[in-house]
């Protein structure tokens, strides 16, 4: 056997894998879940499947990184950490995978190098192997995690995001993996991350063809997803020319925009006389029926759209996005309009801004960037902060072409070469003072944290402090089934749930009768573990409350800034306040920040005056045309006196 | 005919006194005022009666009360504890409404609660007291001239007390002539504030002491009996928490010297009814008379266990003219009770309230010992408006050991949800050595600030119980949408 065991030194695990008779199978559970239920798989089914998983003989099992660290925290109500903890405990041997997007790690925005440097530190006690990428293929942007994860004696694996277009050529990709090489010295594992599942298998077997023709000792692990349902071609295109690792995972839970079924992957390139070496078929079935009876509780995640979408080709959003793209769409009422943005305008963009890769964050810059082009009416007319920054160089210099001028001046206003040459490249993050974010934490949460504490509200302050505080009050919820955690529609009354604590303890709750006073308060009675407990409601908001404040139309929002009465442009949730009230404030200036999709954009002054009133906060979640703003201006003042 | 008995106060007390009538044979009455209309004093009364939206005023309404007791033909009141439990007019307004008031009379109630008079005449009959002066004369000039000549007589720290104040209120402590400059104006005014007079006087402070008190109990026929010792020493902020029967200091004459004094001063005073006659005990065993409480206290449950007198049952028998039915040599002590207030209070929080929360679940401990007055219920939510004492539990032992180990015992199969309470504490407490060890005076609390660390007990399955009741509520997870 030439299993890869966690703990194994690089040397020797590349040596393995170059004199393997067959292929290995990385089972990217972690992507399924992003790419196929938004990322909503929870640790207890993760669980169910570890002994079987376990016993499957993995490359490695990708169960970490990419949104899940913060869909972790924010949706799913559980510890990062804590979670590969508890999987370690239940899966020993098998090596865990994460993806880290470089500079950016699982988030969507540049973080401090010694910001970076701490959370790779803090991952890399459990963390085996470290896919790394970077969406503009900028090598300085990975270069911190490279050294942090050189120097904790784990696997390496940094990416050439793959993409297609006249641009991407073997050559191009070549040349890309020499530059990583120079800077990680050979003792890595090279990923072809094709995260949109683009290229035909042909184009995949002649890129492999390629890198291995230059670099022939080089492990090479193939990453795709299996949006127009043809990755098992890529994969086996790729395995046929010399891949040595790819991924797929457990069929009872495949989608249509994440891997692939690890069995059918097996099954195929068994055909042309190629084993996944390590591979116990039996238990990859084993797998899927162990989790099998969970898919339905997961219904409500999976994608709006049902079925493959060949038509990725053209569009080029990757799988990981497709999920939270689709359901955008849906929530915000535009979902009949997709075929017009994935299939004219998105590809249209693309081109415009550089045909770059599109994977977290430069897939959502293009995405939203395409759908105010088709929804604001006017194209390039409403511009997120971060197609500024992009355009600015902030992200790294574009690979093939830079946009066009009329792009840089519509973004960035008239004098853009100005603006360009004065804040444009690259800037150096200002380290954090961490000892100082450490105090606010403490008094945040009023009790000392951490270290991972810390270096999950590092990330994502006030999601990481709201989890802290959903813990303290709820308890380590990851031990509740799916069936109970995502349960809609309520219990059924004298319902009997039971479920084991993270003690080992179990429990049982029957759910009695539920009360709604004349306040509106509602009494839910419950039996729990045989003592009767009532549990108190508060009223619901009326409805048709919030729905009153808002819903005004794009025109009459403008009209309104116009006056110094500033509503929100779009439903998001507010990021930054960039003014205080009786600060004077010039046409231009920066107001609030709000973010939707990940992406920040600011909401500037359209009229010079004085702050009035500030009516939101950081953190509130606001529908198109509520109330953020409101400047007096000169001119009404004079007209008072 | 069969007496009616009204029951002027709520709470636990309340719900002690009813008990009390109804095993006399007697009608009992309750009044209430609107917050209290689901408490439990009015469902376990014979009868009950609503006397307006108070809060904390139609319970002090002499005149309101009095009216309603002659509406329903009351023959006698029982004041219970605070609110006009020690207002002499009170007292006298039964008497001169013929209605027998449960207590001492207006005049002993007046005389005790000047705590100048009150050291007067305990001085007459050489009751041993701490130094301490009358009421400092009006003129600030005048009355820091004495201060001072005090002070170097007797030594720093010294008090100012407000002469009408109690329950360890409108007390502060002077370290040096400075501070009694400063401080002597700020008392009066305090004093003036809380109680309407403006009169202070001083006492040497008593450094470290242990708080043991009395109960005497007197009928109107010259006879007072004393019932044994009770400690109080563990007390927060001048509030007692926990009190224990008899006291246990190991000299047994010193006891007895006590309460012999004890009895001394209520018939200094021509006492009736019960009553508790407080000491302080310093260090070196000397023991000073503080003050006559003029009622039933609190803490009377653990003299009623070590002793077996019903003292509730035995005041109202004496109201209605009845002597006292043992002599003092019936008065047997036998081991150990210890008492607890259980309030609805966030002890990490500085002891704050946790009024106006409803209690989610309710289950008390029992069996041998044990002896719980409260007035909680599973669902009933605690009044914001008046105190938070919940339960009083009381345990009784043979050997003292015995005692704190069923305390253990009872506190951790004690469970209240909803509010936050004092039983958390209180685990720490009785596991702690040296109230194991019973050797603590009043500094006990200050130098164990340990006992406030621990960990909230709310368990892992109620706080996911709470999740799972609000995604049955709201029909999906409101933290995972």
């Amino acid at each position: 056997m030439n299993r890869i065991v966690q703990g194994m030194n690089i040397k020797d695990l590349l040596k393995t894998v170059r004199e393997a008779d067959g292929y290995y199978i990385t089972n990217t559970a972690r992507d399924m879940s992003q790419s196929d239920y938004k990322n909503r798989i929870l640790l207890h089914t993760d669980l169910m499947a570890a002994k079987e998983r376990e016993k499957a003989g993995y490359f490695s099992l990708e169960i970490t990184g990419g949104a899940s660290v913060h869909v972790d925290i924010l949706r799913k109500q559980v510890d990062p950490f804590l979670k590969l903890k508890l999987l370690r405990e239940a899966m020993p041997n098998t090596m865990f995978q994460t993806l880290c997007r470089g500079v950016n790690l699982f988030g969507y925005r540049p973080y401090p190098q010694n910001v970076i440097r701490f959370t790779v530190k803090e991952f890399a006690k459990y963390v085996d192997v470290w896919r790394v990428f970077d969406f503009m293929n900028y090598i300085p942007n990975m270069k911190a995690v490279f050294e942090e994860v050189q120097a904790a004696g784990k696997i390496l694996e940094p990416c050439i995001c793959f993409s297609t277009g006249p641009e991407h050529t073997d050559d191009f990709y070549v040349k890309k993996v020499g530059e990583i090489l120079d800077v990680t010295g050979e003792d890595i594992v090279l990923c072809i991350k094709n995260h949109g599942g683009l290229g035909t298998p042909k184009r995949i077997g002649d890129l492999v063809s390629s890198i291995k023709n230059k670099y022939p000792d080089l492990v090479l692990h193939y990453h795709g997803h299996n949006t127009d349902g043809n990755d098992i071609g890529r994969i086996t295109e790729a395995v046929l020319h010399g891949a040595n690792i790819v991924d797929a995972s457990d069929h009872s839970f495949t989608g249509f925009y994440g891997p692939p079924p690890v069995l059918t992957v097996m099954q195929t390139l068994e055909g042309y006389g190629h084993k996944a070496v390590t591979v116990d078929a039996e238990a990859v079935i084993a797998t899927s029926d162990a989790i099998r009876d969970q898919r339905p509780h997961y219904d409500i995640f999976e994608s709006q759209f049902r079925g493959f979408l060949p038509t990725v080709q053209i569009h080029k959003l990757p799988g990981g996005a497709m999920g939270s793209s689709l359901e955008q769409a849906e929530k915000g009422g535009f979902l009949d309009k997709m075929p017009d943005i994935l299939h004219k305008e998105l590809p249209l963009v693309q081109k415009e801004l550089g045909n770059y890769w599109s994977v977290t964050p430069g897939s959502q810059i293009l995405w939203t960037t395409a759908v105010s082009n088709v929804q604001g009416g006017e194209r390039y007319g409403n511009v997120s902060g971060d197609l500024r920054n992009l355009l600015l160089g902030k992200y790294g210099p574009f690979p093939f072409y830079k946009p066009a001028e009329w792009i840089y001046e519509k973004v960035l206003g008239a004098d853009w070469q100005k603006v360009l040459e004065e804040e444009g490249g690259i800037e150096d993050i200002e380290d954090m003072d961490i000892d100082k974010e450490r105090k606010t934490l403490t008094d945040r949460i009023r009790r000392k944290p951490t270290e991972q504490e810390l270096v999950l509200y590092l990330q994502h302050p006030n999601d990481a402090v709201e989890f802290f505080k959903f813990e303290a009050k709820f308890g380590k919820v990851y031990v509740l089934p799916p069936s109970i955690f995502l349960k809609r529609g309520g219990f059924e009354l004298g319902e009997d749930i039971t479920f084991t604590d993270h003690k080992g303890k179990g429990h049982l709750i029957s759910i009695g009768p539920a009360q709604m006073n004349e306040e509106g308060e509602t009494t839910i009675y419950l039996t729990v573990d045989h003592h009767n407990r009532r549990y108190i409601m508060a009223a619901e908001q009326k409805a048709g409350v919030a729905a009153a404040q808002s819903e005004i139309g794009k025109e009459e929002i403008e009209e309104l800034a116009a006056v110094g009465d500033v509503r929100a442009p779009f439903m998001a949730n507010v990021c930054e306040i960039a003014v205080e009230v009786g600060q004077e404030v010039a046409e231009g200036d920066k107001l609030v920040v709000v973010e939707a999709m990940k992406m920040q954009t600011p909401v500037l002054a359209k009229i010079g005056g004085v702050v009035e009133s500030v009516t939101t906060k950081v953190g509130d979640a606001v529908k198109p045309g509520a109330k953020l703003v409101k400047i007096k201006t000169g001119n009404e003042e004079k007209e008072g006196k | 005919m069969k007496k009616k008995i009204l029951v002027a106060n709520r709470g636990e007390i309340a719900c002690r006194i009813i008990r009390a009538i109804q095993e006399l044979g007697y009608t009992a009455v309750a009044i209430y005022e609107t917050p209290d209309n689901a408490a439990l004093h009015i469902s376990v009364a014979d009868e009950a009666v609503w006397i307006g939206d108070g809060p904390r005023c139609d319970y002090l309404n002499i005149d309101k009360i009095i009216k309603v007791a002659k509406n329903h033909n009351i023959d006698g009141i029982h004041p219970g504890y605070g609110f006009l439990a020690e207002n002499p007019h009170f007292s006298q307004a039964c008497a001169d409404n013929g209605i027998t008031f449960i207590g001492p009379t207006a005049e002993v109630i007046s005389q005790l609660g000047d705590k100048v008079t009150a050291r007067r005449i305990m001085a007459e009959a050489k009751i041993p007291m701490v130094p301490g002066t009358d009421n400092l004369p009006a003129d600030e000039t005048e009355a820091v001239k004495m201060a001072l000549e005090f002070a170097n007589r007797v030594k720093y720290p010294i008090m100012l007390k407000a002469t009408a104040g109690g329950g360890g209120r409108g007390i502060r402590q002077v370290d040096n002539d400075a501070q009694m400059k400063e401080q002597l104006q700020i008392a009066r005014a305090e004093a003036k504030a809380a109680f309407s007079n403006d009169n202070v006087y001083m006492e040497k402070v008593v450094v470290k002491p242990k708080h043991v008190e009395v109960q005497i109990i007197a009928d109107q026929f010259g006879s007072t009996v004393h019932l044994g010792t009770r400690d109080c020493s563990i007390q927060r902020r001048n509030q007692k928490l926990v009190e224990i029967a008899p006291s246990l200091i190991k000299d047994q004459k010193l006891l007895d010297e006590i309460c012999e004094t004890a009895v001394r001063a209520a018939k200094a005073a021509n006492y009736t009814n019960a009553g508790t006659v407080e000491f302080l005990i310093d260090k070196d065993m000397n023991y000073y008379f503080m003050e006559i409480n003029t009622r039933i206290q609190v803490e009377h449950t653990v003299t009623e266990m070590v002793t077996g007198i019903d003292i509730v049952r035995t005041q109202i028998k004496l109201a209605f003219g009845k002597p006292l039915s043992f002599k003092q040599s019936d008065v047997r002590i036998r081991g150990h009770a210890i008492e607890m207030r259980i309030n609805a209070e966030d002890p990490q929080n500085n002891f704050m309230p946790e009024g106006g929360k409803t209690v989610t679940t309710y289950r008390s401990p029992g069996g041998y010992g044990v002896r719980l007055d409260g007035f909680v219920y599973q669902g009933f939510t605690i009044p914001q408006v008046y105190d938070s004492l919940l339960v009083k539990m009381t345990v009784f032992g043979y050997s003292w050991n015995e005692t704190v180990d069923r305390l253990r015992r009872c506190l951790t199969n004690y469970v209240i949800t909803g509010p936050k309470t004092t039983i958390p504490f209180y685990l720490q407490l009785v596991n702690e050595p040296q109230f194991q060890s019973g050797d603590f005076d009043t500094s006990y609390l200050e130098n164990h600030p340990e006992l406030l660390e621990y960990k909230d007990d709310d368990s892992e399955v109620n706080k996911l119980a709470a999740l799972i009741a609000e995604i049955h509520h709201k029909g999906f997870n409101p933290y995972a949408a």
